[in-house]
């Protein structure tokens, strides 16, 4: 077990004489243990991260240490490191017991009873036991998958790599691989880097995630941190389901005035905002539908159309005042009845509106909220 | 109704399709069968070519003769195939492995000179290679110095020269068969701690036996009937492969000794059907990938 630090990571690709920045300065620090998510829209980067962690890319810029080793030169064999492919990746010719043998045959001196042994220690953890001596062809894609997962942890590294090991599976057995997966990792302690564009994924499962765009790391933080604190607007639209509602407006006085909507702010959320240019962003789940207008913060609307969920409605709105066609989206309960074209009210709470900086994205005031303390999220 | 009208149609078309299997059958086999028969006719000319002979005309005399004729020829062509073929399979799929599998610099420019490999015709090629097994490197002789005759050494020249011509199509077939492997998977083996010698080992090669069966089957063939390379680096003699007194079988000034040049050719043809049988399974699987 080892703690993995990326100290200013760059990775420039060259295209035809033009250099491509695919990584550009990361630096996270992954503690002994961790369970770290790098998440991102498709080409962000992180699995180029990813691989250069594996050593299956060359490093440009930046030092890489696994328990407080440079490895940046070292060959991915002796970075005492396993990992998981979206495609498992499996030697097709092998059997279950041959693919999970072969990585302690070709980097350990164990003797061929001991291989047994931990072969079939790690079998019984992921419940293939019976699977030994069949071959992937002959396994469905969840067995594959435990195959997969069984010829890392085999090895017993100092750290997983993980490499969208649940995307090829249905939402339902990715759902329950994603939980086992979580209790494995626990379990074992062993410091994993995950890397999904999956944002569920990335919020459940992570101790810390590492949200990544265009090769920049945009915030490293625990999933409530980075749901309720996002450190600027592309964080705050990527995480969370559905995202997050932005409306551009300009501060005029006591209040922000955009397109359909006049929104007062208190003097402490003003205070807080150093320029006039401004996105204010509102989660779906925190908009609420009312019959009347109260107050400043409460705006007409028309129901554009209604997605029901069984449990909850995603609603999609309309300024009624505007002419502009615009949606955006509030989340309520399952039961609230609402129609197509209903003229309701819909309030957006102060204390929940995060505001970001119109030309640089970096959040200016985010919802209350303390990470520390036992807060009720259900607000 | 329409039942009947479909399956009518249905049975009218699996007839026409079987009518034109057999008379491709027919088109396929009628060479050989006139072949053979004309092989066990005593008097060649007695009867049409395709029909089989009167009892009393029957004979295994060109047969007999053939098979002694040709015996020494089989035993060299054997010598000289096996090696030639077994090599340029492995060395191609080696370079192919090399040059598909692996990532480096300059792949691209020693691929196209592979491929160029293929297109140099045998005749521009034939009179150099003959100096060059003669002077340059001569075989015949330096075998001489551990007590073996001439020809054995003109066979190891012919040997070679084959395995060249037969490396750069053997790492095209192998070079189209890796590029459809997981590139994940070589990874994976890379992480697994396997280096690069080991991954040919123990996953490309184990892989590779369809396209092993394609490019035996191919390459085999294809040293077996060569005449043109025997023929100037061998020449007639002790060393001979069989094509080359297969060439002169039933040649003589009187006539024409159609009977045993047909016992002859189904002689020297028989190891190269042998082949096919024994690999066609792979090769089929090899051939659809």
């Amino acid at each position: 077990m080892a703690r993995l630090e990326l100290d200013d990571i760059t990775k420039h690709f060259d295209d035809d004489g033009e250099t491509i920045v695919a990584v550009d300065d990361a630096s996270i620090d992954i503690d002994d243990g961790e369970f770290l998510v790098l998440v991102g829209p498709s080409g962000c980067g992180k699995s180029t991260t990813l691989r250069m962690i594996a050593g299956l890319e060359t490093i440009t810029e930046g030092e890489l240490r696994i328990g407080g080793r440079r490895v940046n030169e070292a060959k991915p064999r002796d970075r005492d490191i396993a990992m998981v492919f979206q495609s498992y990746a499996l030697y097709p010719h092998m059997t279950v017991r041959e693919n999970m043998s072969f990585g302690l045959e070709e980097s350990t001196d164990l003797s061929e009873a001991e291989i047994t042994e931990r072969v079939e220690s790690a079998t019984d953890t992921m419940g293939i036991s019976d699977l030994l001596d069949r071959k992937p062809s002959e396994l469905s894609g969840g067995q594959q998958q435990r195959v997969a997962l069984g010829r890392a942890i085999v090895r017993e590294p100092e750290v997983f790599l993980m490499d969208e090991p649940l995307s090829n599976l249905d939402a339902k057995l990715r759902a329950q691989m994603r939980t086992e997966l979580q209790r494995l990792q626990e379990d074992l302690d062993t410091t994993t880097v995950y890397v999904t564009h999956d944002q569920t994924e990335a919020m459940t499962m992570g101790d810390r995630i590492a949200i990544l765009n265009d090769g920049i790391l945009q915030q490293v933080a625990t999933p409530l941190e980075a749901y309720h604190a996002p450190a600027n607007q592309f964080v705050a639209g990527f995480i969370g389901e559905p995202s997050m509602n932005f409306f551009d407006v300009d501060l005029e006085g006591d209040s922000v005035v955009g397109d359909g909507l006049d929104y007062p702010v208190s003097d402490d959320v003003r205070a807080k905002l150093d320029t006039d240019a401004l996105v204010l962003g509102i989660r779906p789940q925190d908009i609420e539908l009312v019959d009347a207008v109260e107050s400043g913060h409460d705006v007409a609307v028309t129901v554009d159309v209604v997605e029901p969920m069984g449990d909850e409605n995603n609603v999609y709105l309309t300024f009624s005042d505007t002419a502009g066609n615009e949606t955006f989206i509030a989340n309520v309960d399952g039961r609230t009845l609402v129609d197509e074209g209903d003229d309701i009210v819909a309030r957006i709470p102060e204390e929940a509106v995060h505001f970001f900086d119109r030309r640089s994205g970096e959040a200016l005031r985010n919802r209350e909220f303390d990470g520390d303390a036992d807060v009720d999220l259900s607000l | 109704m329409t039942d009947t009208n479909t399956s009518s149609g249905r049975s009218w078309r699996s007839t026409a399709l079987y009518a034109v299997l057999v008379l491709l059958v027919v088109f396929y086999l009628l060479p050989l069968w006139t072949g053979l028969m004309t092989s066990i006719k005593a008097d060649v000319l007695a009867t049409a070519p395709f029909l089989p002979p009167a009892p009393a005309g029957f004979t295994n005399i060109h047969w007999t003769r053939a098979i002694n004729a040709l015996a020494g020829g089989l035993v060299n062509s054997l010598i000289l195939a096996i090696p030639a073929t077994i090599l340029s399979a492995l060395l191609g799929s080696m370079a192919a492995y090399g040059l598909t599998t692996l990532d480096w610099r300059h792949q691209v420019p020693i691929l196209m000179l592979f491929i160029a490999g293929i297109f140099i015709p045998y005749q521009a090629v034939l009179i150099p290679l003959s100096k060059f097994w003669a002077s340059v490197v001569p075989v015949s002789d330096l075998v001489g110095y551990v007590g073996l005759a001439g020809w054995v050494g003109d066979l190891i020249g012919l040997i070679l020269s084959h395995v060249a011509y037969g490396i750069p199509i053997c790492t095209l077939l192998f070079r189209t068969y890796y590029k459809d492997f997981n590139g994940e998977m070589i990874e994976a083996a890379r992480i697994d701690g396997a280096t690069t010698h080991t991954i040919y080992r123990r996953i490309i090669l184990p892989l590779s036996v369809p396209m092993f069966a394609v490019t035996l089957i191919y390459q085999f063939t294809q040293v077996w009937n060569d005449l043109l390379f025997a023929l100037v680096l061998v020449g007639p003699g002790a060393g001979a492969p069989v094509t080359v007194p297969l060439s002169q079988l039933g040649a003589s000034l009187s006539e024409v000794g159609f009977g045993i040049r047909m016992a002859g050719a189904f002689v020297a043809a028989l190891p190269t059907i042998i082949v096919y049988v024994l690999f066609g399974d792979q090769f089929a699987e090899g051939v659809s990938t």
